[in-house]
Order: structure tokens, then sequence, then C-alpha cells
């Protein structure tokens, strides 16, 4: 049927009443969604809220890590991508008195995962420490974006940036998430984070997948030294006071994806590495600590859940690993 | 800019319907606002190319122009020669370099060429008006018109392919005439189904088969998901649909009306049913500029008309094919679907009455099976995707397969999107857009999700 059987004239108020029916419901959804997740602040990003409701009920680390970081309750911070996951904030906190708040996000690149550590540092005026996992996506020689959306507007500085992300069924969900915890008729996940890959992963399995990602080597003899993301994270390091103690730390990969001495890899690693270990050159009870070692921890399966997923029994080593770093800077004895 | 993204529904849309009320009191302003606004929308994904759309524009009317001066009936025909070395050179040199390679033995390099938004779409327009204008049949137009015919912001990437005759006397007619909010109100039904259809139905589907085309590609898919791909055929229907739906109805916005392109094709009975509903305005292109001309040129004696005929046929649809994309995938699927043409053209002919319920499922079939290979990213992936239909699905993922389930009962069971539109507004029904404004709420809140996916038509 041709629009013009369907476009004659008729009652004119009639089909003028419609269009307000249409534009004015959606003018009262949309005033009533912003009107709720401006009251409830669904992510509790601190930018908006006012029912003074404290957490989030999310298992998403990309989204849950503003909560979190901003919690005041924590001065110090686990920063990464999944490969740092599993380090235990609380067992970090018993042993240095401090207290640790796991901000590792899933997935996360470099970029990412700098965005949440400017985003906890904003919150934290007088940070105590910060222990950085650097995967070997932190090794690449230019910058270069993981395509997938990451919540950035979340974690900036614009309220209005966040509030124009807040038209979208997730919103909706957190945020009646977060009136089920203030009405107390749901619990608020772990403030500080904490992840046991044994509720996922159960132990005794190990999966041949995950070969850690190193970068291909520099283009150029000009780029050899050169890393944009190890720059930036010193940028942000040179800035803390002088009492922020931090540990750069390389996560443990299995024994088989361990580069191998005097080869091309094992010399881009080491490039990397010196990198990183400047970062924290010099500053008090701070340290790099490589754990992208082969030795019988490593060539050991079991240790694993994937290539680069290590279990708990690494993650408490590398805990331990941590807390000799802050107490003794680089001459702490690492046992690994 | 995409019509199921942000930036087009809350700042340009709104925009252009403002700026356009402003200029629609001036009728030597209406026309040239709306060229301004499409060329803006063009700007926004790839500015340069809007440098080439404008050219193509100005080069085509010149074109005619210089015929209606000379009367000369070559300039047209070079008109339409450069329009297809142009549309050539983006759309097909890497392909035609990549078998001439493999014909000599001897790689060609690849040409890093990105295809212009649109340009089959604008060069089909083109070829059009200048066919019609060397038969004599196309008067001589304004450039302003002719570049609003060109570049209508609604139909500029991906369709309906619009006849001039069926739009050029409605540009520059006011639109805000005491009946305008019936317009917008019936317009506003098209956009929200178009946007349900491309949203909540092809790309739900997009999303369970998309991955097993990608696997597809290198192996056999035996864990029971080349069943799955047989929905590319549904997924792409209420993709280009709704696309197509949202165009009318922003056409309406603007006081145009365009042609329908699709009429619920998978209720068709036989494949010529079939595609005299899915892609109208195309299929009315080939058939009025491919079709009938080699069916009428006297290429064999009158005797051998009807094999004429089923010639023309093939490489009408072969053509089809090959328009939709550089790859053997696409010329063959045309092939397959020319002869199938051919067949049914036959039966009908000589054979028995088909009862109606074997001949839709005969069709469908044909469809849905022929549809792998159309989205298949070569031949080779479309047989590992065949093959793989030895191994059963795994019915117990459930409702991860729900869609799959659902969807395809849309497609063979409801009428039309028109048709259902034009039912819901004879009258006005207030509670009626009570529900589009919640859907239209609702769709809206998908978006804030930033899942989108582009059109599929945009490709071709």
């Amino acid at each position: 049927m041709p629009v013009s059987a369907i476009s004659t004239s008729d009652g004119i108020t009639d089909w003028s009443r419609c269009l307000r029916a249409c534009l004015v419901t959606l003018a009262i959804c949309a005033a009533l969604l912003f009107a709720l997740t401006i009251a409830v602040d669904p992510y509790d990003s601190g930018k908006f809220g006012f029912f003074g409701i404290n957490g989030v009920a999310d298992r998403n680390t990309l989204t849950a890590n503003a909560s979190r970081a901003r919690d005041p309750d924590f001065d110090s911070a686990i920063i990464g991508n999944s490969t740092a996951l599993l380090i235990n904030p609380a067992a970090l906190s018993r042993a240095t008195g401090l207290h640790f708040v796991q901000l590792s996000v899933v997935g996360g690149s470099p970029r990412e995962e700098l965005t949440v550590l400017d985003f906890f540092l904003r919150h934290h005026a007088h940070a105590g420490a910060l222990a950085i996992g650097a995967d070997p996506s932190w090794c690449v020689h230019e910058r270069k974006d993981k395509p997938r959306p990451f919540p950035y507007w979340l974690y900036g500085r614009s309220r209005l940036v966040y509030a124009g992300a807040l038209f979208s069924g997730a919103a909706i969900e957190h945020a009646v998430q977060r009136v089920q915890i203030g009405l107390g008729k749901r619990q608020r996940s772990d403030p500080a984070g904490t992840f046991d890959s044994e509720d996922t992963w159960p132990i005794g399995e190990f999966r041949n997948t995950n070969r850690p990602s190193d970068p291909p080597p520099a283009a150029s003899t000009a780029l050899r030294g050169v890393f944009p993301w190890v720059s930036e994270l010193d940028d942000v390091i040179k800035k803390l006071p002088a009492d922020v103690s931090v540990v750069v730390l390389v996560p443990p990969t299995a024994a088989p994806t361990v580069p191998q001495p005097g080869t091309a890899e094992a010399t881009e690693r080491e490039a990397c590495n010196m990198a990183l270990r400047q970062t924290v050159a010099g500053r008090p009870h701070s340290n790099f600590i490589n754990y992208r070692v082969d030795n019988a921890l490593t060539r050991d399966h079991a240790n694993f859940i994937d290539y680069i997923h290590y279990r708990s029994k690494i993650a408490r080593k590398i805990g331990a690993g941590i807390v000799a770093s802050l107490r003794d800077g680089e001459t702490a004895q690492i046992d690994f | 800019m995409l019509f199921n993204d942000y930036p087009f529904l809350l700042v340009f849309l709104p925009a252009a319907l403002l700026i356009f009320r402003l200029a629609d009191p001036y009728p030597q302003a209406r026309i040239p606002v709306l060229v301004l606004l499409s060329l803006a929308f063009y700007a926004y994904g790839n500015p340069p190319y809007v440098l080439l759309l404008i050219a193509s524009i100005a080069i085509n009317w010149l074109a005619s122009r210089a015929f209606g001066r000379f009367k000369l009936r070559a300039i047209p025909l070079a008109a339409i020669v450069l329009n297809l070395l142009v549309l050539g050179f983006f759309k097909y040199t890497n392909f035609f370099a990549a078998n001439l390679g493999w014909l000599l033995g001897e790689p060609m390099p690849h040409l890093d060429i990105v295809l212009p938004l649109g340009i089959s779409f604008f060069t089909f327009h083109h070829i059009m008006y200048l066919v019609d204008l060397r038969r004599g049949r196309a008067p001589l137009y304004a450039f302003d018109r002719y570049a609003l015919y060109i570049s209508f912001f609604p139909q500029l990437l991906a369709g309906p392919l619009v006849r001039w005759s069926e739009v050029m006397e409605q540009f520059g007619r006011k639109v805000y005439v005491p009946t305008w909010q019936r317009d917008f109100a019936v317009a506003i039904c098209f956009i929200t189904a178009g946007l349900f259809e491309k949203i909540f139905l092809a790309d739900r589907i997009a999303h369970n088969i998309d991955p097993v085309y990608a696997l597809a590609q290198g192996a056999v898919v035996t864990n029971g998901d080349a069943w799955l791909a047989l929905a590319f055929n549904i997924q792409i229907l209420f993709d280009f649909a709704g696309y197509s739906d949202i165009a009318i109805g922003l056409g309406l916005l603007f006081g145009i009306r365009l042609p329908f392109n699709f009429n619920a094709p998978f209720r068709a009975a036989s494949i010529q049913d079939f595609w005299q509903r899915w892609h109208i305005t195309l299929m009315n292109f080939l058939r009025d500029y491919v079709y009938f001309p080699l069916v009428n040129a006297r290429i064999l004696p009158r005797r051998f008309l009807p094999l004429q005929s089923q010639a023309a046929m093939l490489i009408t649809m072969v053509l089809c094919g090959l328009w939709h994309g550089a790859n053997w995938t696409f010329i063959l699927w045309g092939a397959l679907h020319g002869c199938a043409l051919i067949v049914a053209a036959l039966w009908r002919r000589h054979g028995p009455r088909m009862p109606a319920l074997l001949g839709w499922a005969l069709t469908v079939i044909f469809v849905l099976v022929t549809g792998v290979i159309f989205r298949a990213t070569s031949v080779h992936a479309a047989l590992n995707i065949f093959e793989g239909l030895g191994h059963s699905l795994d019915l117990e993922r459930g409702k991860h397969l729900l869609s799959l389930a659902i969807v395809p009962l849309f497609a063979f069971l409801l009428p039309a999107s028109q048709d259902i539109i034009a039912y819901l507004t004879r009258r006005p029904r207030p509670w009626l857009f009570v529900l589009n404004g919640l859907t239209l709420f609702v769709i809206l809140l998908d978006l804030g999700e930033r899942n989108i996916a582009g059109f599929g038509y945009f490709n071709f």
C-alpha cells in the first residue's frame, strides 16, 4: 500500500494528540530515568547520589572499581589486569598495616589501568602504597587501544558525560541493585574486591589457552627503548609524594612461555624490565619485581589456570614479595 | 552517520527538523537547505568523500545540461560509463586484480581502497536519470533539485533506490501544511518499527551467527552451530527492511514519500514471488535497466526468444550478486538465484501446479541455504558451514537460541511493516503512540549500551 493511502487528512487535533502522547511518554520516561539514576548514582561514582548508599553489587571489574577506588576506608591499591586480580588485598593489609583495595581490571589494557589508577589517586590525596602488575601489554613500543568499550565516562571528571552515559538499561539495573543495597535487601560486593579464582576454575584443571601476548619487536632501533605506557606510568609515579611506596611487578607466566635467554624475545623483555625498574628507582620502600621466570613454581601446571593466570599458591608468594618490598625496598628478599 | 546511533537520533535529526521547519515557509530555501543537511550528514563519517559526492552530482548534472543543449546521445552515455568506471574502481579493482593475478600466476598488489559509503546507490540514481534522459523520458532539472535527488540523506547510503519520477516533484513542497501531524505520526511509526527490526530482531540474530561465520573462515563448523548460520537471510531481512523503514519515516518528516523496499518476502510461495517482495527498488532497477534491455535486444533469432529471456535472467541475477560485493560468493549466489528463477519459470509453464505450502517451504529453504553463500567470506567458508550441517545442533543451550527460534516466525507470519502501520494508523489512537514512545525509550536505552552495529547494506 502506498504511503499516500495512509496519510490523507483526518482529525488534525487527534493526530496532534498522538504526536504529543509519543513525545510526552518519551520525555517522562527519560526524566524518570535521569531522576532515578542521578538520585541513586548507579555505579557509586561519587558524582551524584543523594541517599548515602555505599557500595555496589557488581562483579564486573570495569564498572565496580569506581566504587572501590573512591572508598575512603582504603589508602592503597593493587592495579593491573586479570593477571594481578588474585593478589589478596586483605592479606597485604594485614601484613603492612595499610588498607589495600583490589582494583585490577579484567582484560584491562595499560590505558584502562592508568585510568583507574588516576581515579584512585584523585580520591586519595594521601595514598599509602601501590602495587602495579605490568603484563606484556605494557611493553608495546607504540600505543594501540583495545577494540572494546571501556567506561571512561565513569572514571572521568565530567558529571555531564557521566550523566549522559546513565541513559542505558545497565544503569537502571545497577540503580535497582543500589536501591536494594540501601534497603538492606541485597549484599554489596566485597568492598576490597577480593577475588577467588577457585570459585570459577576448579583446582587441577589447566587450560591450554591464553599465551602471553608479548608485543612484536620494535620496528626500528629508535623505538627499541621506547615504551609509551611505561613512560606514562613513570610520569604518574614521579608526581606521587615521596612517602607513597610503589611496587611494580611483572606477573609470572607458565614456564614454557618465558622468553629464553639469548633470544630476541628475552632482549625485548629485559629492555622493558629496565624501563619498569626505572619507574621506582630511588623511591623509598619501593621495588621492581620480575616474576616472569622459569623455575619450579612456573614449571608446575598445577600452579596455573592457563598460561598467564596463576593460582593462589603463586598469588600468596607475590603478596609476600610485595610486603617484603614495602618493608625493605629494593633490598627486599623475594622468595619465588 | 548511523540511523541507530545517538549522534543521529539525538543531535542531527532534531537539528535538521528544526532547521527545515525554519526554512519551510520560504519556497526557495526548502531544497537548498535539505541539500546542505544531506551533505552534512554524509560528511560526518568521512569528510573527504563528500567532495566525491559533490563532484559526482556536478559532473552528472553538467552532462544532463550538455545533453539538453547539444542533443548528443553520447553525452549521457559517456556519463553513465564514467559513473560505472568510478564505481568499478572503488568496488572491483582489487577483485579483478586478484583474479587477474591468479590467472597469470603472478600475485597482483592489493590497493588500499576505501569504498565511499552509498556509492553503489547514488551511482544507480545517476544511471536511472541519465538513461531516461537519453531515452527522452526525463526532463532537465535545476542543480539544487538534482543534487537533492542524489543526496537526500534518508536514502543516500542504502536506498531505497528511487526513480527520479517518484520524488523530483515532491522536492520543494511545503511540509507544514494542515495535515502534517498525521504524516509525522506515520513517520514516527516507521522509524520506531525500523529501529525495532534492526536492534531487537536483526542484531539479536547477528549476535548468534557472526561467530559461526568467523569460525567457518578457518575450519569446518563441527559443533553443530552451522545450523545457526542458516538464519542469516532472516537477519539481513530485518537489518535492511529496518533501515528502509527508518528511511521511509525520515522521508515523511521532510515531506518526501519514498517507495517501499520489502513486502514480507518470507511469505512468498515461489522464488519469483520472493524477488517481487525482496529489495523491491533494486529489483525494479535491474528489471527496467538490465533485464528488459537484454530481453528486448535483437541478439538471437525470434524463435530463441525464451532462451534469450532465460539468459537475460541469469545475467541480471549474476550482476545483482556482483553489485552486492566483489567476491565470487556473491556471483555464485546471484547465479544460483538466476537458475532458480529460470527453473521456477519453466515449472510454471510446463510443470504441475505447485501446492502453495510446498512452494513456500522450497522457497524459504532455497533462500536460507543460498544466504549462507552470500554471507560467507569465501566459497570455502560456505562449504565449511554446509559440511558442518552434518553435525546436529546443541539444543541444550536453550535460551541463547531463543531469538533464532522466535525472530524467523516474525518473518514467516507477519505482514509487511507498511501494512501493519497502515492498519494501526487508519485513525488516531493515542494509546498506540504512548506505546510508541515507550518503545522508542527502550530502543534509546538499548543504544545507550553502545552495542551499535552498522547496517549490512552499507557494505554493498
